[in-house]
């Protein structure tokens, strides 16, 4: 276990595109078994980050290790993390079925049966063309696809942010549910602080490529007024040092 | 990944299907049409030239479908539309996304050039006999074997284009403007020089000389045919010992009646040097060429391999 004692550990991270400074120098450690919160103003490189760690991207200079490897480097690295990305891409011409279909082929560790029930539940017609989903409904299939290739690591790059309030709540609560099925590890950014204090148990304060602060919720809430008021202060400080 | 691959490839390739059985029906009724009847030479190009240098553009156009249809949208539309994203987070590295993907629809741009270039080379074959031009920029691309090397090309280029380009539109302009560029040099510097040529000496009989298409104020002429060979170049009119033949004789001869110039000349017993590439070379010519756009297409692939890894933004 180990090995596996953090999910991202970055020594020196930093992204550079062109002459902007997307992350600088930035070290982490996030501990195994936590929904991390990701939180920041935008611009702040939390984006760029969840794209670093799953191998989307390659650092301009540092490390990033993923579930103690080279993210993205191997198909079986790639099999161990499931990303969502921001806006949930899907493809528009394929149906429902065909998704669950290339998720089945494209991944050995595919479980049909979570994946079914997760499309049953979430109300999604089989033969639907994805095109013609609404956001709430791809976001949901994006999920699915991500959840049930079973990873040890799930990212979800602002996933909520474009949902309806309804649609963003019932996607919290499957997203919630389906961490806890697969005992896997999630971080998530987002710009909602309410959506981080609900299904968060670690968080990490990014601001201008930096980051402010990081640790277990619990640990930074206390001698602090609320998370908000913690994030806050940080993002403050931040903006008052530029 | 081959059912990803070919879902996704689908439309594009029942629409080429279509367009492919139309063409292909085509060819094979005008094939039959040239064979049936004992045409002369002559009214086989009344009847049929037209309609088979119509089917030589087409043929000439069909790499370039391929590559702006086919190669370009491949990666650029997944680029475009951020569902790389999707795709690239299954558990299967991105170079066996794109290889899997080139394969298929590289196998798809093989079997449909080849079918009509195929066609079309049996169907022409009468009247490519009479004509007897095999070396020509129109021939030699759209027959045999070079037409599928470019289609191969044409689809490799493309795809590795909209991986740079990342949006479908502007790859598609841009793989058009580098393969019909390629397509314009190849012939004109490439294809000369694939063998060094071979230098001979060519009489200059009256029947040569009615079949010039040129015949300059000084004594050079140009359109010299030789059976079946590539006249690459020629040197001016020669006499015997090797000296350029007199401008007087030359004027004497030209300055006459249209019927008489050429058995003047003929009779002055000139030869020309000319450099050629001669018949037999052909079959060469279409494999060095085909294997010069493989070398190329070989190329363009590992780069998009190599390249793709840094595509992810």
């Amino acid at each position: 276990m180990n090995a596996m004692s953090s999910v991202l550990k970055a020594t020196g991270l930093t992204k550079r595109y062109g002459k902007h400074l997307a992350l600088a120098d930035c070290d982490l450690d996030v501990p195994a078994g936590r929904v991390t919160g990701l939180v920041g103003p935008n611009g702040a490189g939390k984006s760029t980050l969840l794209q670093l760690a799953c191998g989307l991207i390659e650092p301009t200079a540092g490390t990033l290790e993923v579930l103690g490897g080279q993210p993205g480097a191997t198909a079986a690295h790639l099999a161990r993390v499931g990303f969502v990305a921001q806006d949930t891409p899907v493809y528009p011409s394929l149906t429902v079925d065909e998704h669950l279909r290339l998720g089945a082929r494209l991944n050995p560790g595919w479980d049909a049966g979570l994946a079914r029930r997760r499309v049953d539940r979430s109300g999604l017609r089989p033969g639907q063309k994805a095109g013609r989903l609404s956001g709430g409904q791809r976001a949901q299939l994006a999920l699915t696809l991500a959840v049930a290739k079973r990873p040890e690591l799930l990212i979800f790059d602002e996933p909520a942010a474009a949902l309806d309030p309804l649609a963003r709540d019932a996607f919290l609560r499957d997203l919630t549910e389906s961490v806890a099925e697969l005992g896997a590890s999630a971080v998530l950014s987002s710009h909602l602080l309410g959506d981080v204090e609900r299904v968060c148990d670690h968080l990490i304060v990014l601001a201008g490529g930096r980051v402010r602060v990081a640790g277990d919720v619990d640990a930074l809430v206390t001698g602090a007024d609320s998370l908000e008021m913690l994030v806050l202060t940080h993002l403050k400080r931040a903006e008052a040092a530029r | 990944m081959i059912w990803l691959s070919w879902r996704q490839f689908r439309a594009q390739a029942l629409t080429g299907a279509v367009a492919l059985i139309l063409l292909a029906s085509f060819l094979v009724v005008l094939g039959h049409q040239i064979r049936d009847g004992d045409h002369s030479g002559a009214e086989l190009r009344d009847r049929f030239q037209s309609q088979v240098y119509l089917l030589d553009a087409v043929l000439l156009l069909t790499p370039a479908l391929i590559g702006l249809f086919w190669g370009a949208p491949l990666v650029a539309r997944e680029l475009e539309t951020g569902t790389h994203r999707l795709a690239w987070n299954q558990s299967v590295t991105r170079r066996r996304w794109l290889s899997v993907k080139l394969l298929l629809t590289g196998l798809a741009a093989l079997v449909a050039v080849a079918l009509v270039s195929a066609l079309l080379t049996w169907a022409a074959s009468p009247l490519d006999r009479v004509a007897d031009e095999r070396f020509t920029t129109i021939f030699f691309g759209t027959r045999n074997l070079a037409p599928v090397a470019y289609g191969i090309f044409a689809l490799v280029l493309g795809v590795v284009t909209g991986l740079l380009i990342r949006r479908t539109v502007p790859a598609m302009a841009l793989t058009a403007l580098v393969f019909v560029v390629t397509q314009a040099l190849v012939p004109n510097l490439l294809r000369p020089n694939l063998v060094p040529p071979v230098h001979g000496s060519a009489p200059i009989t009256a029947e040569v000389v009615r079949n010039l298409s040129f015949l300059g104020s000084q004594p050079v002429i140009s359109g010299l045919k030789m059976p079946g060979a590539w006249v690459l170049d020629t040197s001016e009119l020669r006499t015997a010992d090797g000296a350029r033949v007199s401008q007087e004789a030359y004027d004497n001869c030209v300055s006459g009646s249209f019927d008489a110039v050429a058995e003047c000349l003929g009779a002055l017993k000139l030869h020309v040097d000319v450099e050629y590439q001669p018949a037999d070379r052909y079959w060469t010519f279409q494999w060095l060429e085909s294997g010069f756009y493989l070398g190329l297409t070989l190329l363009l692939a590992a780069f998009g391999l190599w390249r793709i890894r840094r595509s992810g933004q």
